[in-house]
């Protein structure tokens, strides 16, 4: 396995029966699992081994699947590329010698490459719908609030989510169908929207007619031509079954990958303060008081990427620019949510490319964080609104995958699936 | 002296508090652990108090109702919605590197408890009150034992979690005296509300602010007319590590007066933390530099914000102290001195209104608050360290009541020998043979002491009415101090004419 798609294989043993019986399941290595270590993509937690399965784990275990191996990831989830992982880069089985996408990079390229019949990520701006994309398959990033984030290492958890992957719609639903649902150690859970005897692997019908789409102009400007091109026979292919589409606008987006970056940021500078060597993860050497020995361990536990975030969070949470900042990026967000809510209310669903490019070449972006940060635009304005999507593969462009994203409703993840299934 | 020098009387001493109570629950603030206490270390912690990576917090909702008990016992006003929010910080003592506590939206704001100082009543004002999760506790080893000078420090988590009020009140006191009567108070309504444990160590952590200002700056006692330019001009100390009330009175007073000595002698008071060294008596400086801390406070996203607006109304509260007083004067006619002894402690307050339904109401007040409160408090205990034994107690009452032996007797020997040697009254009655003699008994002593004291006869009917004291204490000896003295001086005097 060429790849480096598992930063630990191990076999875990789900419940001798159940609806995932006979299913291997690639687990991000941000989800805690009970025994085997869980490192984040970090250095700092290299050796950190959980005492608790995270409840998605639980729910896997108890639906009969085989967990077979962590998959690997950007460090702490903060990346687009898989390459700021201290265990090394993934080759993109789909396109070799490109990135698989990330942050849940492994998880993708762990069903695109066969290597397991899905696979768990979570997306904090696109860390499953962009690997997703890139591998060429099938990735849900649920409502805020659907899966339970209990076990998840927290990157920025006001945004993110657990959220599954497969080679087709089906797939990805049936995984859905066992992970989503109150819990009650996350408090932000509630119960799915499900009638009695619903699931939301039946939604996948492929029936698409009547569908209204919207697609918002913003997201398809300043994409890649190939991209653009590939999207738009994607839709024609829709439309064939019934569906219709117009143009909507979302004019507030402009502002989501700025707010998006402060919110995280700001966010991960708290979540992450924990590491600090004292209970457990990476612990330096270090003579003197405490603070030059939690210093120290920061300084040769963290990467580069993370740092940097960390640093810049702290800046925007501080006195004299909290306001300037955090709070203008909160003020952001909630003028996202409004204009989601407003083109939602003339549309079934919306619809554009996941990523505005194509893969990048492996090394490619690592020197150039701001373009990184740029190729999120589709993806992050959904987590800002803590709504549902998916990436479907929507075709390729000079042998490269593409993928198509569809928005909906909060807890709207049926009629997403019924949507995107006419297409994988 | 110097040319600088300023009267004491030109200067006021202006203190505002900020109070930690640990409130009681079974579980702690945001996990399932317990929060009873253990000498195990880190028995009692979960992934979500030892914040190992991915665990989350879950409100428990007994904090809650604790904190708008306190509300309502303070008056305060309880918001439609409460929630939570991040103060970052790095300290070993805090798994997460940040405590979630409450910020702008506190479950309690702009309350009040009134107190009485030296017999007058003031209202302080307490400007908000919000729930927090305790930290853990840090333990210095080796080296100097102190935080600087430690060889290595150990961690307990067993505290982290805990839930804390944290109160804080206006700069309305005037006196370290005022400061301890205030936090008896707190501690008291705390207590009848069932929300605090006294008894438990580390319940009650009292940060105080202290600042000496000109006089003129204050008109009379309420905080608004304080001149707060003044006050921010002043420098302040913060005294930390204050466990009890009169440990405040203590460690205010020795502040006052290093400040005011220090302003006399023309010397800068140093805005700065001091500690509180109980067993020296004295506050020491903690040296760090003072520097105004950022704890970049922002929303804690994992637990929405919770509505309380319906639980003032739902939620009940027992008589208050205050209020029971109040009560106590009018429905048992007692002087305010008793009502204030008798509503020292819910407990006591529970054992009075018991024996005084049974009994005279005086007789109940004489005996809860003055003979067993006082012999308590010679033996340095508490009524709840006889909170079983409370049944003997109305019984020696009972006794008195029914005139079965003699208040003295049962006071001093009986009451002090139940506390002494845990014996029962009656078997102490039998064993010392204190039941009241009989008439009979009695009578014939006084007319055997009528025989054998010619002389003290003649004194009495010749006009000398202090010879009947003789014939007493003669009769008292034969009865063997069983006897009613007035009783004694009766018969006495009955015989005699
Ligand atoms: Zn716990």
């Amino acid at each position: 396995m060429s790849e480096n798609i598992y930063i630990t294989e191990e076999r875990i043993e789900g419940a001798d029966d159940g609806p995932l019986s006979g299913t291997t399941v690639a687990v991000k290595d941000n989800i805690s699992t009970e025994g085997v270590r869980t490192t984040c993509g970090s250095e700092m937690l290299a050796e950190y081994v959980p005492p608790y399965d995270a409840t998605v784990v639980s729910r896997l275990k108890e639906a009969g699947a085989t967990i077979v191996g962590k998959a690997n990831m950007d460090e702490f989830g903060m990346g687009t590329t898989n390459e700021t992982s201290h265990f090394g880069s993934v080759d993109n089985p789909a396109a070799p010698g490109r990135v698989p996408g990330g942050s849940s990079g492994g998880s993708a390229a762990a069903v695109a490459a066969g290597e397991a019949d899905v696979a768990l990520g979570s997306d904090t701006g696109g860390s499953v719908r962009c690997p997703a994309a890139f591998c060429g398959v099938v990735g849900i990033k649920p409502t805020y609030g659907l899966v339970s984030r209990y076990g998840l290492v927290a990157y920025a958890n006001s945004l993110e989510q657990i959220g599954p992957f497969g080679e087709t719609v089906e797939d990805a639903a049936q995984l859905l169908d066992v992970i989503a649902g109150d819990d009650d150690r996350d408090a932000t859970t509630r119960e799915t929207p499900l009638e009695e005897g619903e699931t939301y692997a039946d939604a996948a019908t492929g029936d698409v007619d009547g569908l209204q789409i919207g697609v918002p102009t913003e997201l398809l400007e300043g994409a890649d031509e190939g991209v653009v091109e590939t999207f738009w026979d994607a839709i024609a292919e829709l439309e064939d079954r019934g569906a219709e589409y117009h143009e909507v606008s979302l004019p507030s987006v402009e502002h989501a990958v700025e707010a998006y970056y402060v919110i995280a940021m700001s966010e991960a500078s708290s979540n992450l303060a924990r590491f600090d060597g004292v209970r457990y993860g990476h612990s330096a050497d270090a003579e003197g008081n405490w603070n030059e020995t939690f210093a120290r361990t920061r300084e040769e536990g963290f990467g580069d990427e993370v740092k940097r975030r960390i640093l810049l969070g702290t800046y925007a949470l501080s006195a004299g620019y909290h306001d300037k900042y955090y709070k203008k990026a909160q003020d952001a967000r909630a003028w996202v949510k409004q204009d989601f809510d407003e083109a939602l209310s003339e549309a079934d669903v919306l619809a554009s490319p996941t990523m505005p490019v194509p893969p990048f070449e492996l090394g490619e972006s690592l020197d150039d964080p701001l373009q990184m940060y740029l190729a999120d635009a589709n993806t992050v304005p959904v987590n800002l609104a803590d709504l549902p999507a998916i990436s479907v593969p929507a075709g390729e462009t000079d042998g490269l995958p593409v993928g198509l994203q569809l928005v909906g409703p909060a807890f709207g993840e049926r009629r997403l699936i019924r949507a995107a299934s006419a297409l994988a | 002296m110097t040319a600088q020098t300023v009267q004491q009387g030109d200067l006021v001493t202006v203190i505002g508090l900020e109070v930690h109570v640990q409130l009681e629950t079974d579980t702690k603030i945001f996990c399932g652990c317990a929060t009873e206490q253990t000498d195990e270390p880190n028995e009692n912690v979960c992934p979500v108090c030892l914040g190992l990576p991915g665990a989350l917090p879950v409100l428990n909702e007994a904090a809650v109702e604790a904190a708008v008990k306190i509300g309502k016992a303070i008056d305060a006003d309880i918001p439609e919605e409460t929630r939570f929010h991040r103060k970052n910080y790095y300290y070993p003592d805090l798994p997460k590197n940040f405590q979630i506590t409450q910020y702008d939206e506190p479950i309690c704001a702009d309350g009040e408890l009134e107190v009485a100082v030296e017999g007058e009543r003031r209202t302080v004002a307490i400007e908000r009150a919000h729930l927090e999760e305790d930290p853990g506790s840090l333990q210095h080893v080796g080296g100097g034992g102190g935080i600087d000078s430690a060889e290595y420090t150990l961690v307990d988590y067993n505290r982290a979690g805990t839930p804390l009020m944290e109160i804080v009140t206006a700069p309305d006191f005037r006196s370290p005296a005022e400061v301890r009567a205030f936090l008896a108070e707190l501690e008291e309504v705390l207590e009848y509300l069932g929300v605090f444990d006294a008894e438990r160590d580390g319940s009650l952590r009292i940060d105080a602010n202290l600042s000496i200002i000109p006089e003129e700056e204050i008109d009379g006692d309420d905080t608004d007319e304080i001149g707060m330019d003044a006050l921010e001009a002043a420098n302040r100390t913060e005294v930390k590590n204050i466990s009890s009330h009169k440990g405040a009175e203590k460690a205010l007073a020795y502040e006052e007066t290093r400040q005011k000595n220090a302003i006399q002698r023309g010397r800068a008071v140093e805005q700065e933390t001091r500690h509180w060294d109980e067993s020296r008596g004295i506050t020491v400086s903690m040296r760090s530099k003072e520097e105004e801390k950022d704890y970049r406070y922002f929303e804690e996203a994992d637990l929405p914000p919770l509505r309380v607006s319906g639980w003032k109304d739902e939620i009940s509260i027992p008589e208050l102290p205050s209020a029971r007083r109040e009560r106590f004067q009018a429905e048992y006619g007692l002087s305010e001195e008793a009502a204030s002894k008798l509503t020292s402690t819910k407990q006591v307050a529970d054992f009075y209104e018991d024996v005084a339904g049974e009994f005279d109401p005086d007789l109940a007040a004489t005996w809860v608050a003055d003979n067993l409160l006082g012999e308590l408090n010679y033996r340095d205990m508490e009524i709840t360290d006889i909170a079983g034994r409370l049944e003997e107690v109305s019984r020696l009452v009972e006794l008195v009541a029914e005139d079965e032996i003699t208040a003295k007797n049962a006071r001093e020997t009986v009451l002090r020998s139940m506390l002494d040697d845990g014996a029962a009254p009656d078997e102490i009655v039998e064993q010392e043979g204190l039941g009241k003699t009989g008439e009979d008994e009695v009578q014939q002593a006084v007319v055997e002491a009528i025989d054998e004291n010619p002389d003290a006869v003649d004194d009495y009917e010749s006009g000398d009415d202090g010879a009947i004291n003789f014939l007493v204490g003669q009769v008292m000896q034969k009865t063997g101090g069983s006897a009613d003295p007035g009783d004694v001086n009766q018969l006495l005097r009955a015989e005699l004419e």
